[in-house]
């Protein structure tokens, strides 16, 4: 069962189209990586889904509730926006309680989801909490409802290398237990705990599989090359027959997607030499979930 | 639901100290009206028997509870009215600006039930200390000057009331329509000043809730005379549920 589906959606604000007919599924139980760069449509995606904005056109379907005609799924649905902000006179225990109380949540709620996020024992209030306490903050309260399914857009993002891993350990320990989408940008943070990943570019749709599938569609065909002069290594290598694709990744690296890895493992090292090229770096590898990235949205 | 969200705004108001301002301010002027009333006919006299102004001979009449009352309305028009403007303006604004009212709504509170809560909130703290302060200013005044007029006082007071709900509805409107505290009060003031300017046409008087000010002291000083005010009130009410629904309907459409 898909706890999210969306057909055909389009969002426009004024002429500028946000959305692309955008055909998006995520599968229960997974925690599932929303990649794009900034701009790419992720906030308005999760805006759409929560009810905040809506669609210029086509349908979503949220735990299987077509969201324009009802808003009870919203009671099944844990939210954390990318700033979160509350209310910052009250303390965490006071804020949960009071929003407990509003969503009609048992207050021994407070003290659970207080203690998976660790802030059981905190008595600030909330305006003096750091980023990554707010943060934390933030997924207590969207758990609060004990929900199906969690929506996290771009959790890490304004976090210091400890915060985002406290908050990346936070979200893996969830696995199993809920779905989980999860906007992002950092490639990495995808990489380490999602099972399967959808790239976003423009508002349109690339790619939507188990990060598995995808590293094994590519994992034959990948050789990373550093050379002292990529570019010449390029043109020279593009021209053979067992090479796909040929991407320079940054300064001095070669991305070669090949059909025949047996042919290029002999094959290239064979031009370097022709060519006169210092090789620096040689290697047949997977690819990491950033080669694809800038493979899709390129 | 409309009750357990209006207990976070009460909560709202204990803990930004905002309660103490409104608490401060309607004693205040509950008790000073009375008092500056009694006072200030002394207060000038004594001024004038100053070796500057001696030889000026001022006659001023003794003051009566009219005075007095005339007094806490011009105070509860003027400062408790610039006060509740800044205490209320943000309401719905500021939540939209910060994104406190999108974490809300996400758990499927309605947002009609979130707006009129705030409303209803503001309307039921706005009347009690109005009430409370009324009860004390004509406890005051009976103290001082041995004789009030209830009836004419109570319902001046209940004319001020129905200016209020006018009042917190333009501001509720104002701040559904705004996207922070400044717009918000932008919008609230240029319709208010539009509703004052509307004042230069007489005849347009029984249409505009500004007018209600002037019935109050009207009753203060003739008694209470429904007939003269009833319009009055019915437009006033009528463009307060306007407002509201407006408001309403604004905040269901828009994007947040």
């Amino acid at each position: 069962m898909n706890v999210i589906e969306t057909h055909n959606l389009y969002k426009y604000y004024g002429i500028k189209k946000v959305l692309d007919d955008l055909n998006l599924e995520v599968p229960e139980g997974v925690i599932f990586g929303y990649l794009g760069p900034n701009g790419a449509g992720k906030t308005t995606t999760i805006r759409i889904l929560l009810n905040l904005a809506k669609p210029t056109k086509g349908s979503v379907l949220v735990l299987g509730e077509n969201i324009s005609k009802s808003r009870k799924y919203l009671r099944r649905i844990g939210y954390l926006p990318d700033v979160p902000n509350f209310y910052n006179y009250f303390t965490a225990k006071e804020y949960l309680e009071v929003l407990s109380e509003i969503i009609g949540v048992d207050k021994k709620r407070v003290e659970e989801v207080l203690e998976i996020v660790g802030l059981k024992n905190e008595k600030k209030r909330i305006g003096a909490f750091s980023r990554g306490m707010k943060q934390r903050l933030g997924i207590a309260q969207a758990l609060l409802p004990d929900p199906k399914l969690l929506i996290l857009d771009e959790p890490t993002s304004s976090l210091d290398p400890q915060g985002r891993k406290e908050i990346l350990d936070l979200i893996l320990s969830l696995r199993g237990e809920k779905t989980v989408f999860f906007s992002t940008h950092i490639l990495s943070d995808v990489e380490r705990i999602c099972d399967r990943v959808g790239i976003l570019r423009e508002g349109r749709l690339l790619l939507n599989d188990t990060l598995d599938n995808i590293k094994k569609k590519l994992s034959r065909r990948i050789v990373k090359l550093k050379v002292d002069d990529p570019l010449r290594m390029m043109e020279r290598v593009k021209k053979e027959d067992f090479v796909e694709e040929v991407l320079i990744k940054n300064q001095n690296s070669l991305i070669i997607k090949v059909k025949d890895l047996q042919r290029a493992g002999k094959k290239i090292p064979e031009i370097i030499v022709q060519e006169n090229l210092s090789i620096m770096h040689f290697e047949v590898s997977e690819p990491t979930l950033e080669d694809i990235f800038f493979e899709v949205i390129s | 639901m409309i009750l357990k969200l209006m207990k976070k705004e009460w909560k709202e108001l204990v803990k930004t100290g905002k309660i103490y301002v409104l608490l401060f301010v309607f004693l205040f002027f509950s008790i000073g009206s009375p008092v500056i009333a009694k006072f200030t006919p002394d207060i000038i006299k004594s001024l004038a028997s100053g070796s500057e102004m001696q030889g000026i001979i001022i006659h001023l009449p003794p003051p009566t509870w009219k005075d007095a009352l005339l007094q806490f309305f011009k105070n509860l028009n003027q400062i408790v009215f610039i006060v509740i403007v800044i205490v209320f303006i943000g309401s719905i604004s500021e939540e939209k600006n910060r994104g406190t009212a999108s974490i809300l709504l996400s758990f499927g509170v309605e947002r009609k039930k979130w707006l009129l809560s705030k409303f209803l909130f503001q309307l039921f703290v706005t009347f009690i200390f109005v009430l409370f302060s009324y009860i004390l200013c004509a406890y005051y005044t009976y103290f001082l000057f041995k004789e009030i007029s209830i009836y004419s006082s109570l319902f001046a007071t209940l004319l001020y009331l129905i200016y209020v709900f006018f009042v917190l509805s333009l501001l509720i409107f104002s701040s559904s329509l705004g996207k922070n505290t400044i717009q918000s009060a932008g919008i609230f003031f240029a319709i208010f000043i539009i509703f004052n300017l509307i004042s230069i046409f007489p005849n347009l008087n029984e249409y505009n809730p500004m007018s209600l000010s002037s019935f109050e002291n009207q009753w203060i000083l003739k008694g209470v005379l429904w007939k003269d005010a009833i319009k009055n009130i019915i437009f006033t009410l009528i463009y307060s549920f306007i407002l509201l629904f407006l408001s309403i309907i604004h905040f269901e459409n828009e994007e947040l």
